[in-house]
C-alpha cells in the first residue's frame, strides 16, 4: 500500500486551471519528487495535499484514508515563502508551533533544546525572531518543521534562498528523516537536487502529470535509446540518419537517441568510421534534466504563468 | 468548537495583545485622559479665563444708578469677571459713542457695549454691540441683573408686595424628573448623560482599537507569510476563531478595567457625588453592557479581521476599511445627538438595526427607560448578525490570507464567495 495517494486532484483559478487532474502515489519510507517549472502547479498541489485549499475534484488518501486533521498532525511542512512572528522569542516559537499540532509538555521542551543546540540556536532561545539573522531564521524555521517527530515531511521548494550551510544542513535533515522511515515529498525546480535527493517522483507541467514513477527505472526505461556524447569533428551528418531518433545540444555533451536500444553500438561504429574525436560515449545515460525538457519542452516554449493564488 | 488548535491560537493571541505596549498604554491612559478632559473643562467653566470689560448705557440717570447697584451685588463683579462701566446717554449720542468705539471693540479691547434705551422699561427690548454679540457665558452673566433692574423700576411705582416682587423678578427653574417604572421618580441628573457619553466614547474607542489590532497581526501574518505554516496545522476557521476570541477576550478584560471605577462609583458608597452628576447604574446594565459590548466586538472583530485579510499592506487596508468604519462612525454619531434627544425616532430604530444597535442601545438604555425585552430584542439581533455574517467573513478571510500581490477589487472579493475552498 502507498503511503499517499494522490488522486485526480484539480483545482482551478477563474479560468485557469492550475491542477488539472493530477495523480501519483507516494511509497512508505520514499523521498519523493514532485519536480516541473515554476508555475507548473506544485504549490497548488501541496497545498491541496496539506488541505489549505480544498480540490475542486478529486482527493488525498492517507494510507487508503481521506486526509483530514489526523494528517495534518503527523506532517511537517514548510512553505516556499516562510514567515514567523517577529516579536515572538526563538524558544515560544518552537512551543507555538509544536502545540498547534497537539504536542506540548516537557518532552517538546526537552527536544526543542536538543535541535537548538545542534543547530547552535541555544544560547539565543530567549532572543526575539527578529533579532536573529536570516540564516537562523531559516534554521529556526526547519526545526519548528520537524519538532513535533511528524511521519510525513512536506516540502515546498525547500532549497530556495537557502546559503550553502543551510542547503546541507537541510539535506541532513531529510536523509536523517528518511533513515528513521519518514516519508519526505518535497518539490522543487531544480533538477539536480532532485536527481540527487529523491527515489522516487512526480513530473508536473502545466498542472498535469506528465512522469511518474521511480526515479531509477524512469531513468532506465529513458536512458535506454540515450547516448550522451563528448567530442570533436562534424556530426552533422547524423542528421537525418535511419537509425538517429534525435540529437539534442546540450553544450559540453550531445544527447543523441537511437530508434532502437542495440543500435547504439551502431552508432559508435558510425563516429569512429567518420573519423570524429570521441572523448567521452556514455550509452544508456540520461539527466532528469534532459528528461524533463523531453517531456515538457524547453522553457518558453508554450509556457505560462500560473500564479499561486 | 472549542478544541486544542483553538486553544492555542486564542493563547498566544491573548498573550500578544495584553502585554503589547499598545494595549497596557490604552488600558491606563485612556481612564487618565477621560479625567483629565473633565477636569479641565470643569476649570475652564470656574475660572472663566477672560475678564469682560462692559460699557452699559441707559437713556436715564436712574436706570444707570440702579443698574450700577445691581451689579456691583453679583459675583462676576466682585470676582471682576466682569468689569463694567456705566453712563448714560441719549440715543442721538449714543450712536456718536458707538461710532468712536469702534475701534475699540474691534480689538476686543472692549467686550460689548449695552444699551438700554427708556423704551426697554415698556417692551423691555436691549441693545447689545460686541465683535462676539453671540457669547453664552456672557449673557448668564448680564441678562438677570438688567431684567431685574427693569422689573424692579416698572413695578416700583405700582403697589406691589415683596413677594409678588420677588416672584416677578425669578427666572423658572426647571428641575428634570426621570420618568421610570420603579422607585417613583428620581432626580435625573447630568449622571446619565454622563454615563451615556462615557459608554458611547468606550464602545468607539474599544471597537476601533481591538478592530485595528487584529487587522494589524492578520496583515502581518499574511505578509510575512507565516499563515501557510500555521494552515497547515490548523484551519483557517480554526485560526480566525481562536484570533477573535483571544481579541474579544482582551478588549472585554479591557473594558471591565475601564469600567471598574464607574462601577466602584455607582454601587458603593466610597466616593459621595454632588447628586446633579450621581450616576445609578444597575447590576442588569452593567451585565447587559457588557455582554452587548461582546457580541459587538466578536462581530467588528470578525469584519476587521476580513478586511485584514483582503488586503497586504497597512495602508491598503486602511483605504479598504471605510465600509467598517461607516458602521461604527454612524451609529457613533446617532448615540451622540440622543443627548440633544433622548427620544429621537432614529435613535430608538438603529437600536435595533444590526451593527448600529451595538452602540446605540447602550445609550439609549442610559438616557431612557428601556424596556428589558427591548434589550434582549437588541441582544438577539446582535446573535443573528453573527450568524450571519461570519460564514461570509469566514470565507473571505479563507481565500483572502493566502492571495497576495494585486489589490483586489470589491467585486473580485465579492467573486470569493462563490469559489470552492
Amino acid at each position: 500500500m502507498y503511503a499517499l495517494e494522490v488522486k485526480n486532484l484539480t483545482k482551478k483559478f477563474d479560468s485557469l486551471v492550475a491542477v488539472d487532474h493530477a495523480s501519483f502515489e507516494v511509497p512508505e519510507g520514499s523521498i519523493f519528487g514532485l519536480i516541473g517549472r515554476n508555475g507548473a502547479g506544485k504549490t497548488t498541489t501541496i497545498r491541496m495535499m496539506m488541505g489549505i485549499y480544498m480540490p475542486d475534484e478529486g482527493e488525498v488518501n492517507l494510507r487508503g484514508v481521506k486526509v483530514g486533521q489526523e494528517f495534518k498532525n503527523r506532517v511537517g511542512y514548510l512553505p516556499e515563502e516562510r514567515g514567523l512572528y517577529k516579536k515572538m522569542k526563538v524558544q515560544d516559537t518552537l512551543y507555538y508551533f509544536a502545540e498547534l499540532k497537539g504536542k506540548t509538555g516537557r518532552d517538546v521542551h526537552k527536544k526543542a533544546n536538543e535541535y537548538l543546540k545542534r543547530f547552535e540556536l541555544y544560547d539565543r532561545r530567549l532572543s526575539k525572531v527578529e533579532d536573529l539573522s536570516k540564516g537562523n531564521q531559516q534554521k529556526l524555521q526547519f526545526i519548528a518543521t520537524v519538532l513535533h517527530d511528524p511521519d510525513f515531511v512536506i516540502l515546498d521548494e525547500p532549497f530556495s534562498g537557502l546559503d550553502p550551510v543551510n542547503t546541507n544542513l537541510l539535506k541532513d535533515i531529510i536523509l536523517e528523516m528518511k533513515e528513521r522511515g519518514k516519508v519526505i515529498i518535497f518539490s522543487t525546480h531544480l533538477m539536480d537536487f532532485a536527481e540527487k535527493l529523491c527515489d522516487h517522483l512526480a513530473m508536473i507541467d502545466h498542472g498535469k502529470i506528465i512522469l511518474k514513477g521511480k526515479l531509477s527505472e524512469i531513468k532506465a526505461k529513458y536512458a535506454q535509446k540515450n547516448v550522451s556524447l563528448t567530442y570533436e569533428g562534424d556530426i552533422s551528418f547524423l542528421k537525418g540518419h535511419p537509425i538517429i531518433e534525435k540529437i539534442e545540444n546540450y553544450g559540453n555533451t550531445t544527447g543523441i537517441r537511437v530508434k532502437e536500444p542495440e543500435q547504439a553500438q551502431a552508432l559508435l561504429k558510425m563516429l569512429v568510421d567518420r573519423g570524429i574525436v570521441i572523448k567521452k560515449f556514455d550509452a544508456n545515460d540520461i539527466s532528469l534534466q534532459e528528461i524533463f525538457i523531453e517531456l515538457a519542452g524547453t522553457e518558453g516554449n508554450g509556457f505560462k504563468e500560473v500564479k499561486n493564488a | 468548537m472549542l478544541n486544542n488548535r483553538i486553544l492555542a491560537v486564542f493563547k498566544r493571541e491573548v498573550k500578544e495583545r495584553v502585554i503589547s505596549k499598545g494595549f497596557i498604554f490604552m488600558t491606563i491612559l485612556l481612564p487618565v485622559f477621560m479625567f483629565g478632559i473633565i477636569g479641565i473643562q470643569v476649570l475652564l467653566m470656574k475660572e472663566g479665563s477672560t475678564k469682560y470689560n462692559i460699557i452699559i448705557i441707559s437713556e436715564s440717570q436712574e436706570l444707570t444708578k440702579k443698574l450700577e447697584n445691581e451689579f456691583k451685588n453679583t459675583d462676576a463683579v466682585k470676582d471682576s469677571t466682569l468689569r463694567p462701566s456705566f453712563d448714560t446717554m441719549s440715543q442721538e449720542d449714543f450712536k456718536n459713542f458707538l461710532r468712536s468705539k469702534k475701534q475699540e471693540i474691534l480689538d476686543e479691547k472692549i467686550t460689548g457695549v449695552f444699551y438700554i434705551p427708556n423704551s426697554a422699561l415698556k417692551d423691555k427690548k436691549v441693545e447689545y454691540y460686541s465683535k462676539t454679540p453671540q457669547n453664552r457665558r456672557l449673557s448668564e452673566l448680564l441678562n438677570r441683573p438688567i431684567n431685574k433692574v427693569l422689573i424692579d423700576t416698572y413695578f416700583s411705582n405700582r403697589a406691589l408686595s415683596i413677594e409678588e416682587l420677588n416672584f416677578a423678578r425669578q427666572g423658572i427653574d426647571v428641575t428634570g424628573f426621570k420618568v421610570s417604572k420603579d422607585e417613583g421618580f428620581a432626580e435625573a441628573g447630568y449622571g446619565s448623560l454622563i454615563l451615556t457619553y462615557l459608554f458611547t466614547f468606550l464602545l468607539y474607542m474599544s471597537l476601533l482599537m481591538m478592530g485595528q489590532m487584529i487587522m494589524q497581526s492578520v496583515i502581518e501574518e499574511k505578509s510575512s507569510r507565516i499563515v501557510e505554516v500555521i494552515l497547515s496545522s490548523v484551519s483557517s476557521k480554526e485560526l480566525m476563531i481562536g484570533k477573535i476570541l483571544g481579541s474579544g477576550v482582551t478588549g472585554l478584560l479591557q473594558m471591565a478595567i475601564w469600567l471598574s471605577p464607574v462601577i466602584m462609583v455607582a454601587s458603593t458608597t466610597w466616593f459621595v457625588l454632588p447628586p446633579e452628576v450621581s450616576i445609578s447604574l444597575s447590576t442588569f446594565q452593567i451585565v447587559y453592557f457588557l455582554l452587548n459590548f461582546f457580541l459587538g466586538l466578536v462581530i467588528f472583530l470578525g469584519l476587521f479581521a476580513t478586511v485584514g485579510a483582503i488586503f497586504d499592506n497597512p495602508q491598503d487596508a486602511q483605504s479598504g476599511l471605510w465600509p467598517v468604519m461607516l458602521l461604527i462612525i454612524i451609529p457613533f454619531f446617532i448615540a451622540f445627538s440622543m443627548i440633544e434627544n433622548p427620544n429621537s425616532v432614529i435613535a430608538k430604530i438603529s437600536s435595533f438595526v444590526p451593527f448600529a444597535n451595538i452602540i446605540v442601545m447602550p445609550a439609549r438604555m442610559t438616557i431612557a427607560e428601556v424596556p428589558v425585552w427591548e434589550l434582549l430584542t437588541s441582544l438577539v439581533i446582535s446573535v443573528l448578525t453573527l450568524l450571519a455574517i461570519f460564514p461570509l467573513a469566514g470565507k473571505i478571510y479563507r481565500i483572502g490570507i493566502l492571495r497576495t500581490g494585486k489589490k483586489p477589487k470589491w467585486s473580485e472579493v465579492i467573486k470569493w464567495l462563490k469559489y470552492k475552498y
